[in-house]
């Protein structure tokens, strides 16, 4: 696998895009495209503000990138900002690790059919989520009430992240880019709380049981 | 000053029309005075369920236009004391009034009733931002099933999200035989999911069929169960604690001899 060029972090309204000092502007670009259109899907219906730093670029290379991402998305201010300072010194994997220990979200209410939660790190829901209701996070779900809508955990790639409700009945699960639904004729209603996870190339789930440690 | 209160559903069909109409009359039965109003523009309904369809000369549209005064739309209900009907147009479409206009006409409506109540038509689009944006109470009618309670969930959300947030339900065309048989949704199903308080349970009634053809109100007619309970419903937003009906009618031979046998629990709703 190609090593990764180009880190995305979202912003309030944007994208902070750190680009590699040491790599080559086409691979910078292929995959440039490739992370934006990946990342569509949070930005529809609003402008999305670039911030560009680390690898110098020139005028034409700016020029595009900027027409090849314009047409993925509705761009809003950009900045070009050379210096190097905010530059992440660790892995340059996109997709969100603070699965363990990091930024959570915590929605207090029911999330209803047609609201969509989006966060780039955990989402904790107090209440249910509707059918029709999505919840799309970077990092894990948990939701203490009845999951009936959309959990996608790990959106921006980790498929070490989890999927976890008082009584899981989504529509459809999703963790990374692992897609289920139900099976067929299932209409029980678990009376316990449950997990999902990826376990090889699967997505299981098992009862929660308390202390049991992964 | 009066309340504005908006009935809304999401879906189409579940019964805003006849709730407004029977809500409205109910009030006006209990001394209240009430203006309905039609924001269904385009397609519009409440005028022919009232049965004042043949009366109308000015509508919603003209008022707001200036074509007309207020006063000259409002169409005085001639058996109620008390109740009027501002009509929609019928000739134009959701875009010939905007939410701005819809407010201003709410605010001098609450100055002359003491209940506004406006019937918005179905979905999410123009129409419903129209009739929404001058109330401050909500009731959200839905029927229990899987399609109703589902649009009804997103309205619930829309409505918080223009902080609508006084907001309560009516379950409408319940079938006691069929939640018995479990083939239907029950009452506490649909509050589960729709977490509301419950204003009211009507349960489907032939009568409204008949009544509607009639253009009378249902809540004239003495018989009708969905009658009763819309009068129940106009009491309990009077602020009266109201029990919700017993919708059983008659019991079965098997349910008598079970309850000569203790085994038969009788739901009441």
């Amino acid at each position: 696998m190609a090593e990764r060029t180009v880190l995305f972090k979202g912003i309030r309204g944007g994208l902070k895009i750190y680009i590699d000092p040491d790599a080559p502007f086409n691979q910078i670009r292929t995959e440039l495209i490739e992370k934006i259109r990946n990342s569509k899907q949070f930005f529809e219906g609003s402008t999305v503000n670039l911030h560009f730093s680390g690898k110098k670029l020139d005028s034409e290379e700016q020029k595009e990138i900027l027409e090849c991402a314009v047409r993925e998305i509705d761009i809003g201010t950009v900045e070009f900002n050379e210096e190097a300072g905010n530059s992440p010194s660790v892995d340059l994997d996109g997709s969100f690790d603070g699965i363990e220990e990091g930024m959570t979200k915590f929605i207090r209410g029911t999330v209803r059919n047609g609201q969509r939660v989006f966060y780039e790190g955990n989402v904790v829901v107090l209440g249910d989520v509707n059918p029709g209701g999505e919840v799309i996070a970077g990092g894990n779900i948990l939701v203490l009430g009845i999951l009936r809508g959309l959990a996608h955990a790990g959106a921006t790639g980790n498929r070490q992240a989890i999927v976890a409700a008082l009584s899981l009945q989504p529509t459809q699960l999703r963790i990374a880019d692992i897609i289920t639904r139900s099976p067929e004729g299932e209409n029980s209603k678990p009376a316990y709380p449950e997990i999902a996870y990826i376990k090889g190339s699967d997505l299981v789930i098992e009862p929660y049981l308390p202390g049991k440690g992964k | 000053m009066g309340e504005v209160i908006v009935v809304t559903s999401g879906k189409g069909g579940v019964g805003k029309t006849t709730t407004t109409a029977n809500i409205g009359t109910a009030l006006a039965l209990e001394g209240k005075s009430v203006v309905l109003v039609d924001a269904d523009i385009g397609l519009r309904n409440l005028d022919v369920v009232m049965g004042l369809e043949n009366r109308i000369v000015y509508d919603l549209v003209d008022v707001v236009e200036g074509v007309c005064r207020l006063k000259q739309a409002l169409i005085k209900d001639k058996r109620f004391e008390g109740l009027y009907l501002l009509p929609a147009a019928q000739t134009k479409d959701k875009n010939a009034v905007s939410p701005d206009q819809m407010q201003k006409l709410c605010e001098t409506l609450k100055e002359q009733f003491d209940y506004v109540i406006i019937d918005c038509p179905a979905g999410i689009e123009q129409g419903f931002k129209n009739a929404i944006a001058g109330a401050e109470k909500a009731i959200v009618v839905t029927t229990p099933e899987v399609s109703a309670v589902r649009d009804a969930d997103r309205i619930i959300g829309l409505l918080s999200a223009n902080e609508l947030f006084d907001v309560r339900l009516i379950i409408n065309r319940l079938r006691i035989d069929m939640v018995k048989r479990g083939d239907m949704m029950n009452v506490d199903d649909t509050i589960d999911i729709l977490g509301i308080d419950l204003l009211g349970v009507v349960p489907d009634d032939e009568n409204i069929v008949i009544s509607t053809n009639r253009g009378e109100p249902v809540v004239m007619e003495q018989g009708s169960m969905a009658g009763k309970a819309y009068k129940n419903i106009a009491k309990r937003i009077l602020g009266e604690n109201v029990p919700l009906m017993n919708l059983e009618t008659e019991e079965t031979f098997m349910e008598k001899l079970l309850k000569l046998f203790g085994k038969n629990k009788k739901r009441t709703y």
